[in-house]
């Protein structure tokens, strides 16, 4: 900051005194800016958090070890952390037999949860963006549209899980509508409030410089609206995440869900909390990701922020 | 000094000297020009301003000062095209203000930058929205001028959110400049700037409309930068705006070289428009609401 300001500053008199081109790099003081250590103080603030968190989730791990070791509490119901990780490595790592009915493999059934999610996740963005566009820049269709999205979006959606089976039957048909529905409302409502919050200076700024309705549109409204997409979506995947494994849960022979809900009739604990392990870590890497790409189209928010 | 002098506009055969009494040529006419909105929740009509009437010549620097809500923002959008009349009229070169136009930019209080665009990117915007009918390699060569003029070389490639205050508006007065405008707008561009910059930076604008010659109608709420830049000064009353005095201002340019600040007739000035605008700040501070 006060290598901005101080340049300015520089830059400024340099001007009004002397009006031939100074360039601002010549102004600046090759001294000012120089190398330095971290002291341990400095290093710790930095990076303590990281070492706080491995240290604190070792410990935790470590503690539900012993306290399963112990026998305070049946396997059925909680099973050693090294079990977990152990029917989670197994899990990963087999390959289920070709032909068989039931794939013993996790990994089998995260590409069938994951790829549903996306299939779903892609039709909701597909129909979610545009209406919620739409919604915002145009009074009647926001009229019209706004009493069954907010409806629908306020509805519990696994209520909708029985209907929709008995409309689709156990299928990948009836997962997918089942994450478009529940993924679909953050990503509409997200649209619609980024462009009703556009701001008025940048609309009026670019009307002064000629704009079209059109243009402002694509111009001001779109970009303007382009990180709330992304935080619908954002907010759309951990939603539609809760669709897959509900559907899954009702009813099917794959995923994730299917997983968790044969493991409970087993009584194989330990592949139930693996997949529950796994799932978190799922959902977190996509949350993460969505982030980053928050941060990379609107650096500016990311700033507002902080 | 030579970058600057390609800047310089047709419209004043001669910069230096910015207010041409002699051979004045009016470039915007307000004639009776009443203007505001509409409450809508309220059901009511609200007038911002009544019966303007002010004519600003070709190369003039005129102030707007007046106190908070005094619609003098209104002004200059119904100048911008933004804002339609209600009653009388607003021309501009000879034809009424119908809508936005290439001959007219303008400098935001609020800088009203594209954030998601760099400041080179900001500054082209213009030349995207209106077709001024120039070439590609004209556009490229004003674009990198008008970064130098306002004192920006190398931080094109830079974000808003990556510059101070000043240096934000700085890209502002070269996104208003680039199109070469006959009219400059300006809404309180230095409200938000800290006042040793805001300083310089009239000093700035003084110097780049020196040299483009351009006409310029200019928001503010401090006397003290109306008599440093203005060559007239209109002082507008609170709720419904009217134009109250229209105050000369002859002092020598550049100004801000020249430290008028210390001179008797600057105190003068600064005593009369005082009077005039206390009442009216006073009734803005306490008085009624509309």
């Amino acid at each position: 900051m006060n290598t901005i300001g101080d340049n300015e500053a520089t830059a400024v008199t340099a001007a009004a005194s002397a009006p031939e081109s100074v360039s601002v790099t010549e102004v600046t003081d090759p001294e000012r800016i120089q190398d330095t250590k971290w002291t341990a103080g400095e290093a710790w603030e930095r990076h303590g958090s990281k070492l706080v968190t491995v240290i604190n989730l070792t410990i935790f791990f470590c503690i539900w070890e012993l306290f399963a070791r112990s026998g305070a509490i049946n396997v059925l119901f909680l099973p050693s952390a090294s079990g977990m990780f152990s029917a989670l490595y197994d899990g990963l790592t087999t390959t289920s037999p070709p032909g068989a009915v039931i794939s013993g493999s996790i990994r089998d059934h995260l590409f069938y949860s994951l790829s549903n999610l996306s299939i779903g996740l892609a039709i909701a963005c597909v129909i979610g963006i545009p209406a919620g566009l739409l919604m915002g820049g145009n009074k009647y269709v926001e009229t019209i549209l706004s009493p069954y999205v907010w409806a629908l979006a306020s509805l519990p959606r696994i209520a909708l899980v029985p209907l929709f089976i008995l409309f689709l039957g156990f299928t990948v048909k009836m997962q997918v509508t089942i994450i478009v529905l529940s993924a679909v409302f953050p990503i509409i409502i997200n649209a619609w409030a980024g462009v009703k919050t556009t701001e008025q200076s940048l609309l009026s700024a670019a009307r002064v410089f000629g704009a079209s309705r059109y243009e402002l549109y694509l111009k001001v409204v779109l970009p303007y609206t382009l990180p709330f997409i992304i935080s619908g979506i954002q907010q759309g995947i951990g939603r539609g995440l809760i669709g897959v494994i509900i559907a899954e849960i009702f009813g099917g022979s794959k995923g994730l869900g299917f997983l968790i809900r044969r493991a409970a009739d087993t009584f194989d604990s330990a592949l139930m909390y693996a997949v529950l392990f796994l799932l978190v870590v799922v959902s977190l890497t996509l949350i993460q990701l969505t982030r980053s790409l928050e941060a990379y189209v609107a650096p500016w928010r990311r700033v507002d922020k902080v | 000094m030579s970058r600057l002098e390609t800047g310089r506009r047709t419209a004043a055969p001669e910069p230096s000297a910015a207010p041409a009494s002699d051979e004045a040529v009016p470039v915007i006419v307000s004639t009776n020009l009443t203007v505001g909105y509409k409450l809508h929740r309220e059901r009511k009509r609200l007038t911002a301003l009544r019966d303007i009437s002010l004519t600003v010549n070709a190369g003039e620097f005129v102030v707007l000062v007046g106190p908070s809500g005094c619609g003098k923002t209104t002004f200059i959008n119904a100048i911008a095209g933004i804002v339609e009349p209600w009653e009388g009229s607003i021309e501009v070169n000879g034809r009424p203000v119908t809508g936005p136009g290439p001959d007219r930019a303008m400098v935001f209080q609020d800088y009203a930058l594209m954030p998601w665009r760099t400041v080179e990117s900001n500054i082209r915007m213009p030349f995207e929205l209106q077709d001024l009918g120039i070439s590609k390699e004209e556009m490229d060569e004003r674009v990198r001028r008008y970064i130098d003029l306002v004192d920006l070389t190398g931080f094109e490639k830079s974000f808003p959110y990556e510059l101070s205050g000043g240096m934000k508006q700085r890209v502002g007065i070269a996104r208003a400049l680039v199109s070469e405008p006959d009219i400059l707008l300006a809404d309180e561009p230095f409200a938000a700037i800290d006042a040793m910059t805001r300083e310089a930076m009239q000093g700035e604008l003084e110097r780049f409309v020196a040299k483009t010659g351009q006409t310029v109608v200019f928001i503010t709420h401090s006397i003290d930068e109306a008599i440093t830049l203005g060559d007239r000064i209109a002082v507008i009353s609170y709720r419904p705006g009217r134009i109250k005095e229209i105050v000369d201002v002859d002092l020598p340019r550049p100004r801000f070289d020249h430290d008028v600040k210390s001179l008797p007739e600057y105190s003068e000035l600064r005593d009369h428009i005082w009077r005039l605008v206390k009442d009216e700040a006073l009734q803005s501070a306490y008085g009624d609401t509309r």
